[in-house]
């Protein structure tokens, strides 16, 4: 075809061709021009926002999560793209396991995300090695509104004076149970309040009945001996140091111990199952222990992997101990050339009422409290209204928030578990675990 | 004997004389090695981008307090700091030793048996053996793989697959995967149920073992256990030594069915931390990449002792047929 069309459509254009050379080069400076300008401009404008040619600017944002959150979270900056049509999302999502991981790599090949997820484990570490960008000055300026946010969830995103993340949901611990199964077996609801004796004696009495161990040992949950810890009068962590003594944690194990020896718990090997982070693996939802661990948002997650109605109260105790913890946070990569935008998006996905309804009690209860309000008077999911509806009540009982775990704490973490299973298989007296912890923990955060 | 082996021998020295031919000219030899270079070269870019030159970075690091998130110009020069802290007050650092050393001497040589007695079954001429060949190579093909991993875990959990065979039997089965006295043999027993690959190998080299030595060793009434121990293990020692050196080095880096059985952590209490797993978390969950890059070294370091051993031992019960030791 080509031979055919190229006399009769080339001869005429051959003249045009032909004209006037200057205005080729006129042409051809105008495109250089218009490359090289912005370019200029963009290495001027370094420090700033750096938008592209046409004020274009996309921006990366990196999460953790399931397909349910990546679809709202897709949702909610579609909307804000609609109102800034200057910005996309390069977004990047995938399993927390190894989310980390790669957010640690991509930071060591200086490619980071501007925006992207993290939670009370990293903030810190971040924070330390001066990686997040400190919004305190976002938020002196009213350009990031925090004023609805309970000031407690605000505090617990604020590392050595400086504010490295904002809450993007809240959330507290909360102790999942198998109604079906207690109600069947004519068997009390746990309830707030009541004392960690209580709660393994009715846990025993449900194993008696059910043969289902009543609760699952979480003497290797941090969140579940921070509580205690705190009531106590104790915490996990005091300024740089631990909060707690080796005797502390001997009495927690052997708390722990009684209750196995009174069977209340499942065997160790199963408890080791459901210490798995894993919603998936929660012994309440695969039926080897009538209850779990969990944090209350969860509830809704959980309640998709069984046909049993579950419910949920707050950990034994004084329910003061508990505290509106940031389920997980936004933070801004401090090398970011869109700070400012980056910025813009955490306040509209936090403050924008139809961003906070699209994105409804998935990363936990929105942080606003106006759309708290708001969104809990929408939601038809009963698993999730539950959750909210404990969460508001346990709300009015929070005590202040603890300061946000120090650098190592992931290795606080898994050397708990590891001390806690030492003792559920026998191969450690609960004061030599003790001992062995304390000391993990020391060189964990030295 | 010696007519079997003479055609060889002439082959040999004919295969060689074109090669001396072409010796003549330095020039030609030199533009070939270039020629030869120029072929290589997307292997060799390869392997100093991707390889060397990381590999040089880590031992640097290895010196330094690198944690991921400083940026490289920011990082502190430690001395042997990391390799002090290793050796002197990381307790945890030696039970991987242990880990690492139990499961290698424990999966390795029963890795080779199996491979070797099953290589011994297949090079039977009978009806079905290639399907068995393919069946017993299978396993291997899956390799490291994260999926066989998985199903490997489901199988030997309390309620997996594994028990309900046993309690056919009436038998109660053990939680394998989650007691940490079991953890390990569970993956040991998976290393070696992927035996295929040194199968294979041991097969290549069954073949080649003259059938003349065999009619002789009957002739001189040799039983099947004499032939086998005085034919077929000293002709086939040059392939067990290929094995074993591999193997060895395979099993020191096993990783992948012990992050995924305990879910990246090591763990029932440390049962599966290989030491790979430990430098992986050290390096990532703990962020202290100047020491798990110090841990790599003294890896890399021990493994190749490891090898050394191994070449120098073999000269004693290696024996290559063609009579050099």
């Amino acid at each position: 075809m080509h031979p055919a069309t190229s006399p009769t459509a080339g001869t005429p254009a051959e003249p045009h061709h032909r004209t006037p050379a200057p205005r080729r080069r006129f042409l051809r400076g105008l495109v250089a021009a218009a490359v090289a300008v912005p370019l200029m401009f963009g290495a001027a404008a370094c420090g700033d926002d750096d938008a592209g040619a046409g004020g274009q600017i996309k921006l990366s944002i990196f999460w953790w999560g399931g397909e349910a959150r990546a679809k709202l979270t897709e949702d909610a900056l579609a909307l804000y793209t609609k109102k800034h049509p200057n910005v996309t999302f390069e977004k990047t999502w995938q399993a927390n396991q190894g989310y980390f991981d790669k957010l640690a790599t991509l930071t060591a090949g200086g490619n980071p995300p501007d925006l992207f997820q993290i939670d009370d484990n990293y903030l810190s570490e971040y924070a330390g090695r001066s990686t997040v960008l400190d919004l305190k000055s976002y938020q002196d300026s009213g350009k990031l509104d925090v004023s609805k946010f309970p000031k407690s969830l605000l505090e617990y995103g604020v590392v050595d004076g400086k504010l490295a993340g904002v809450a993007s949901g809240e959330n507290t611990q909360g102790l999942v149970y198998n109604k079906t199964l207690l109600t069947s077996n004519g068997l009390p609801e746990p309830t707030t309040g009541q004392s960690w004796e209580e709660h393994i004696a009715w846990a025993e009495q449900v194993a008696r009945k059910t043969k289902i161990p009543g609760t699952q040992d979480p003497s290797a949950d941090y969140k579940a001996f921070w509580v205690w810890l705190r009531q106590q009068g104790k915490d996990l962590y005091n300024g740089k140091d631990l909060g707690f003594t080796a005797e502390d944690v001997t009495k927690w194990f052997e708390l722990w111990k009684g209750a196995r020896d009174r069977g209340a718990t499942p065997t160790p090997d199963v408890i080791h199952e459901g210490n798995a982070s894993d919603v998936t693996k929660q012994l309440v939802v695969t039926g080897k222990a009538a209850t779990s661990w969990v944090w209350v948002n969860q509830m809704p997650d959980l309640k998709k992997n069984t046909k049993d109605e579950l419910g949920v109260v707050a950990y034994p105790g004084d329910p003061s101990a508990q505290w509106a913890r940031a389920s997980m946070y936004w933070s801004v990569f401090k090398s970011s050339k869109h700070r400012d935008t980056a910025v813009d998006v955490i306040n509209f996905l936090a403050n924008d009422p139809e961003a906070a309804a699209l994105l409804g009690t998935d990363r936990g209860l929105p942080s606003n409290m106006d759309l708290r309000a708001k969104v809990s008077e929408t939601v038809t999911d009963p698993a999730m209204k539950q959750s909210i509806q404990v969460e508001t009540e346990l709300a009015q009982k929070f005590g202040t928030s603890p300061q946000v775990p120090i650098k190592g704490h992931s290795k606080v973490k898994s050397e708990l578990v590891k001390a806690a299973e030492n003792v559920q298989y026998k191969r450690a007296t609960p004061a030599q675990a003790a001992e062995q912890f304390i000391a993990a923990c020391k060189s964990a955060i030295a | 004997m010696a007519l079997t082996t003479a055609p060889g021998r002439t082959g040999r020295t004919g295969s060689a004389r074109p090669h001396a031919n072409r010796r003549r000219g330095g020039r030609d030899r030199h533009a070939e090695g270039l020629a030869g270079y120029v072929f290589l070269s997307p292997w060799l870019i390869g392997l100093m981008g991707v390889t060397a030159i990381p590999m040089l970075l880590s031992l640097w690091l290895s010196f330094t307090n690198y944690d991921i998130l400083t940026p490289l110009s920011e990082v502190q020069w430690v001395g042997l700091a990391n390799y002090e802290r290793m050796f002197t007050a990381d307790p945890s650092y030696w039970h991987a030793v242990r880990v690492t050393l139990t499961f290698a001497l424990v999966a390795v040589p029963l890795k080779l048996a199996a491979a070797l007695g099953v290589a011994l079954l297949l090079n039977k001429a009978w009806r079905g053996v290639g399907l068995f060949r393919a069946l017993f190579y299978l396993p291997s093909l899956l390799g490291g793989s994260v999926a066989l991993a998985i199903v490997w875990v489901n199988m030997f959990n309390r309620d997996g697959a594994f028990n309900s065979f046993l309690a056919l039997f009436g038998i109660e089965g053990l939680p394998w995967v989650s007691d940490p006295d079991w953890a390990l043999q569970t993956l040991m027993v998976l290393a070696i149920w992927q035996f295929g690959a040194p199968m294979v190998i041991f097969l290549a080299g069954l073949k080649q073992v003259p059938t003349e030595l065999y009619e002789a060793a009957s002739v001189d009434g040799a039983g099947r256990f004499r032939q086998f121990w005085h034919v077929t293990l000293p002709m086939l020692s040059p392939v067990i030594f290929f094995n074993l050196v591999l193997e060895t080095i395979n099993g020191f880096q096993g990783f992948t069915a012990a992050f995924v059985l305990s879910n990246g952590t090591g763990g029932p209490v440390d049962s599966t931390l290989m030491y790979t797993l430990k430098l992986y978390i050290s390096g990532f969950t703990d962020l202290e990449m100047g020491y798990a890059s110090a841990m790599a070294w003294v890896f890399l370091i021990a493994i190749g002792l490891i090898t050394v051993v191994f070449f120098s031992t073999g000269r004693f019960w290696v024996h290559y047929s063609d009579g050099e030791k």
